[in-house]
This record gives C-alpha cells, sequence and structure tokens, in this order.
C-alpha cells in the first residue's frame, strides 16, 4: 500500500511537471511535422509501385518511431532524476520518510511512478505509429507487443540508472551521466565507429558493462510487410528482455545500496 | 523506570563538503534524556545544532560516533516511525493536493486501517481549524495554514512521540495560542513532545524539560523547574553603600545600582544570606527583599550568552 501510495503520487506529480509537459508538447510538433511528408507521400502514391509507397512509408513511420522512442528515453531519465531529486529540493521527502517507510520503499514508489509515466508514453508511441501508418495508408504488421514491451524495459534501464545517479550526484549531472552512458552504449556496440588504438578486450569489456540498448531497440522489429517477427525465435526475445529487465534491477539495487545512508537534508 | 523516550549518548555529528577540506562540528558529544510523557523544549539558536539532532533522531542523517535510541529503537527504525508524528521545519508538501487528500496519502504511507477515515480526516481538520479550506489545493495556503495543516499530519496516526520542529512559527497570535492548547491537551493525554522552538515564553507554559544548545555543544538540561529555580535571584534593597562594601558584593556575584540614597542589590537567591550577612556586618540597613522569578528566555539568554558557564 505504502509503494502504491509513493507511486501514484509520484505519477501524479509527474504529470503536473512544467518539462515533462514540455516533452508533451514536442511529442505533439512531431506528429504535425510528420503528417507533412505522409500526406505527400500519399497524395503520390498513385505514382509509386506499392513496395515503393509501403517503402516511403515505414521510413517514415520508423523515423518518428525512433525518434520518439529516443525521446522517451530523455525523458524516463529526466522524470526518474527528478522524481527523487524534487522531493529533496522541497523537503516533502522529510515528511514523507518521517512515515514508517523504509528507503528501499520509497525508491521503489518513485521508480514504479515513472515507470506509470512510461506506459503512457509507450502507449502514445504505439498509437502514434498506427496513426501515421494509417494516414500513409498502410498497416503495422509488428507484434502490438515488441511494439509495447520492447521501449518500457529500455526505459526501465534508463529511469532506473538516473534513480541511481540521483542518489550520489546533482539531477542535472545525473542526467547527464545517462546521456553520457547511452551515447558511449551506442559508440561501443559499433567496433567500426571506435578508434583503431582501442583494444578488442577493452572494447568488449566496456561493451558488456554499457546498457545494450541496440538490442532492446523496438525499431528494429517495424515492418508494414508481413511480419518478420515470426523469424525471431522467442528465445531470443526472451534473452533480451530478460537482459534488460537485468539491467535495470542491478541500477535499482546500487540505487537503493547509495540510498541507504544518504542524508534526507535539502538540496 | 521506563526507558527514556528518546535518547542520544555521546552523539557528534561533523558536516564535511564534498570537494573541500572544511569540517563542521553540528554536534559534539551531545548526550540527553527524555522520558516518556514528558513535554522537552529543544532551545538554541539558529545554527545551534537543533534541526541536525532532529534530522538525527529521525533517521533522517547519521551520526559520526555517539548512540541514539527511539522508543527504543534505532533511528529510522520502522517500528519507532510507526509511534512517531512528525512537523519538519518549514513543512512542505505536494502543492496540488487538497489536506484531505494529503491527510489520505499519509495515512496510506502509515500503514494505517482504513476503517473511518472520512471521521478521521474530517476531525483532525477541525482540530486544526482547516475547516472550509477542503477544497483548496495546497499551494494556494499561507504559511500559517501550511503549519496547521502539518501537525495535523503530525498528528494523524495517534502517536506516542511527537517530534515538533518549531510548530508555532508562520502562526498569527491566534494560532500559536490554538497550537499551545493542542500541546496541552496532548501532554495531559500522556504523550511525550519534544519541540524546538524561539518563541520561548510559550514553551514555558507547557513544558517539563529544557534542552539547551548552541553551536553544537549541550549547555544545560534538565527539568525548568530546577534550571529556573538555579537562575532565581534576589533584590535586595539597602542604604546606600561605601565603596569597599559595593566592591565586596560585586566580588560575591552581586550587581549593584546605586542612587543618592539607597541601593539595589541583584544577587542569585543561593548566596542572599551571604550578601544580607555582608550589609549587615558592615553596619547597614536592609530595607526590603524581593525574590526575582527567572523567566525562561532570560534563562535561555544568559545560558547561550555565558557559554553554559551560568
Amino acid at each position: 500500500m505504502k509503494i502504491r501510495a509513493i507511486a501514484l503520487q509520484t505519477f501524479g506529480s509527474l504529470l503536473r511537471n512544467r518539462l515533462i509537459l514540455l516533452f508533451v508538447l514536442g511529442f505533439a510538433c512531431m506528429l504535425l511535422l510528420m503528417l507533412t511528408p505522409l500526406l505527400t507521400v500519399k497524395s503520390m502514391a498513385s505514382n509509386w509501385s506499392t513496395s515503393q509507397t509501403q517503402g516511403m512509408v515505414l521510413t517514415l513511420v520508423s523515423g518518428a518511431m525512433s525518434f520518439m522512442s529516443g525521446f522517451g528515453s530523455l525523458l524516463a531519465a529526466w522524470s526518474a532524476a527528478d522524481a527523487v531529486s524534487t522531493e529533496m529540493r522541497s523537503g516533502t521527502i522529510l515528511a514523507v520518510m518521517a512515515r514508517p517507510v523504509r528507503r528501499w520503499e520509497f525508491l521503489l514508489g518513485k521508480y514504479l511512478g515513472v515507470q506509470l509515466l512510461m506506459v503512457v508514453y509507450v502507449a502514445a508511441i504505439f498509437l502514434t505509429g498506427y496513426l501515421l501508418a494509417w494516414i500513409g495508408g498502410q498497416g503495422i504488421q509488428s507484434a502490438p507487443w515488441v511494439l509495447l514491451v520492447y521501449p518500457l524495459v529500455r526505459y526501465a534501464i534508463y529511469s532506473a540508472l538516473a534513480i541511481f545517479f540521483v542518489t550520489v550526484f546533482h539531477p542535472i549531472v545525473s542526467f547527464g551521466l545517462v546521456l553520457l552512458t547511452s551515447v558511449a552504449a551506442s559508440i561501443f556496440a559499433h567496433s567500426n565507429s571506435l578508434p583503431a588504438f582501442v583494444p578488442d578486450w577493452l572494447r568488449a569489456g566496456i561493451y558488456s558493462v554499457l546498457p545494450s540498448t541496440e538490442l532492446l531497440s523496438e525499431t528494429r522489429f517495424l515492418t508494414l510487410t508481413r511480419a518478420s517477427l515470426t523469424s525471431e525465435p522467442w528465445g531470443h526475445h526472451l534473452i533480451a528482455l530478460t537482459y534488460g529487465l537485468d539491467y535495470a534491477l542491478v541500477c535499482f539495487l546500487l540505487a537503493v545500496w547509495a540510498f541507504r545512508k544518504r542524508s534526507l537534508s535539502r538540496l | 523506570m521506563p526507558n527514556p523516550a528518546i535518547e542520544f549518548q555521546d552523539v557528534i555529528k561533523v558536516y564535511q563538503g564534498r570537494f573541500s577540506q572544511q569540517r563542521i562540528t553540528a554536534l559534539a558529544n551531545i548526550s540527553f534524556a527524555v522520558a516518556p510523557g514528558e513535554v522537552c523544549a529543544f532551545l538554541g539558536p539558529n545554527g545551534a545544532g537543533k534541526t541536525t539532532s532532529i534530522g538525527l533522531l529521525m533517521g533522517f542523517l547519521f551520526a559520526d560516533s555517539g548512540e541514539i535510541r527511539v522508543l527504543d529503537c534505532p533511528p529510522g527504525d520502522i517500528r519507532a516511525k510507526r509511534q512517531i508524528g512528525f512537523l519538519p521545519e518549514n513543512f512542505a508538501f505536494y502543492k496540488y493536493l487538497t489536506a484531505p487528500e494529503l491527510l489520505r496519502l499519509h495515512l496510506a504511507l502509515s500503514d494505517e486501517p482504513r476503517t473511518g477515515e472520512q471521521n478521521l480526516i474530517a476531525d483532525l481538520i477541525t482540530k486544526v481549524k482547516l475547516q472550509g479550506y477542503e477544497q483548496l489545493k495546497i499551494g494556494k495556503y499561507s504559511r500559517g495554514m501550511m503549519q496547521r495543516l502539518g501537525l495535523a499530519q503530525a498528528l494523524l496516526t495517534n502517536p506516542q512521540l511527537l517530534v515538533l520542529d518549531e510548530p508555532t512559527s508562520g502562526l498569527d497570535p491566534a494560532g500559536r495560542h490554538d497550537v499551545l492548547e493542542l500541546l496541552a491537551t496532548l501532554k495531559a493525554e500522556g504523550k511525550t513532545i519534544f519541540l524546538s522552538s524561539h518563541i520561548l515564553p510559550e514553551v514555558e507554559q507547557i513544558c517539563d524539560r529544557v534542552i539547551i544548545i548552541d553551536r553544537g555543544r549541550l549547555l544545560r538540561a534538565g527539568s525548568l523547574r530546577e534550571l529556573l529555580e538555579s537562575a532565581n535571584r534576589v533584590e535586595i534593597v539597602a542604604h546606600r553603600l561605601d565603596e569597599e562594601l559595593e566592591r565586596t558584593l560585586v566580588e560575591h556575584g552581586a550587581s549593584i545600582e546605586q542612587t543618592p540614597d539607597q541601593a539595589r542589590i541583584v544577587i542569585d537567591a543561593s548566596r542572599k544570606r551571604e550578601a544580607v550577612e555582608l550589609i549587615w556586618s558592615a553596619g547597614f540597613d536592609v530595607i526590603a527583599m524581593n525574590p526575582l522569578k527567572s523567566t525562561l528566555e532570560e534563562f535561555f539568554l544568559k545560558m547561550v550568552a555565558d557559554g553554559g558557564g551560568a
């Protein structure tokens, strides 16, 4: 009950957060921006073959979803950092922690509140993707659960990382560190983007420590033609998602450990 | 004899900057105890270490050394927190909630059974005189209203121990009077109250025990009656004294005001007999002797000025 109360309160606070409202505004702008090329493709569809039209719509929808999905990573990291730090900055944490609430329960409540927000966000991306494809005269063939679960697991990693960092650093520093981690992860994921002097063992070592978010990218499954998902064995999905959840869990446990002896004074 | 409700033993707390070598000793070997059912005033000037002590007591901060026990548990222990009502200094809460929503959230955080929740919340809102503002968002509350709401949340679970950091701050005189009445009622119910305040005449009306700290050091701790008695003085009115006697009395700790025909000598009550004998043996008459009762405020100011040496 305590954790649920904290999670719902966090979700309520995040929905009222001005920066998050800006994210929503950005989301709406993105949708409007994407409408122009989509409608152009639709109006020119009679001049192109079906596969050409599908390809163009897929490129546009995939681009929009990748953008919104990336945006979601920022949202997850910022929301998580802000959810904890705002409580400390305003001093509201004192009244909460004076109740019979354990420190890990407080963090878990905050974390779940952020996940609730991300569920809403992922649902919005999902619906937007379908809407854009429909406007482009196509239908998304990918399995819906992949488009919903993969981003959620990825955001679970980013928010857990941000919660860990914010138990130690200022929220802006924490947000920056999450960004840095995600950029480093994508650099180390492609060995050819690294300078030659970086030895393989170092590359492999850093790659295994950083979150492999490419593995958890839903856009690699996005298709407007017959589902290619059937070719992806269930075992692969299971491994990828377990990896993501495990990574998030480890980050969250690190956050709990760091928060254990943290002074709850105002920032 | 029951165990103390609050116990500090040789507690040391030092703040150190993350990137600097500067160390600030917030508490230096503080020891005191508060018995169950007592109302204890925790006094000290700004920066004395009161909020740090309360932070340690509530488990928000961690002591560098020493031991703290609250209701027989270490600070921050969930069993103790179930029995504590806490009002932080500058109480802050989610501005978009209304008072009943906030109290409901706190009930949920306390794992309290939900039966009679509506009535309990309504009663508390009436008790702290916030009725009529149930629909108003907390963000629109005045400082005094926030303080009243803070008190309501502290009382929400009928706690055994109340830890109140500046409970009357931000309240108008009528509000302060209401809070004092409320505290008196809680005292009568046998609650232990640990409160810090700067409004000493009000504190004096309700507290049993006083702890005074300054710059992290414990200056005095004891029952209010004992402390004030130790600080009581007498005023001796005598015929004008000669210089030699005046010097002798000053050496005995008296302060003297001379008029053309009279002298007003103020001295600690414990030394009144000595002073009178000196006056008589020098051949002067004592005209009157009046007890001067110290107030807590006078005692506190003297303590802080003398660094606890009074």
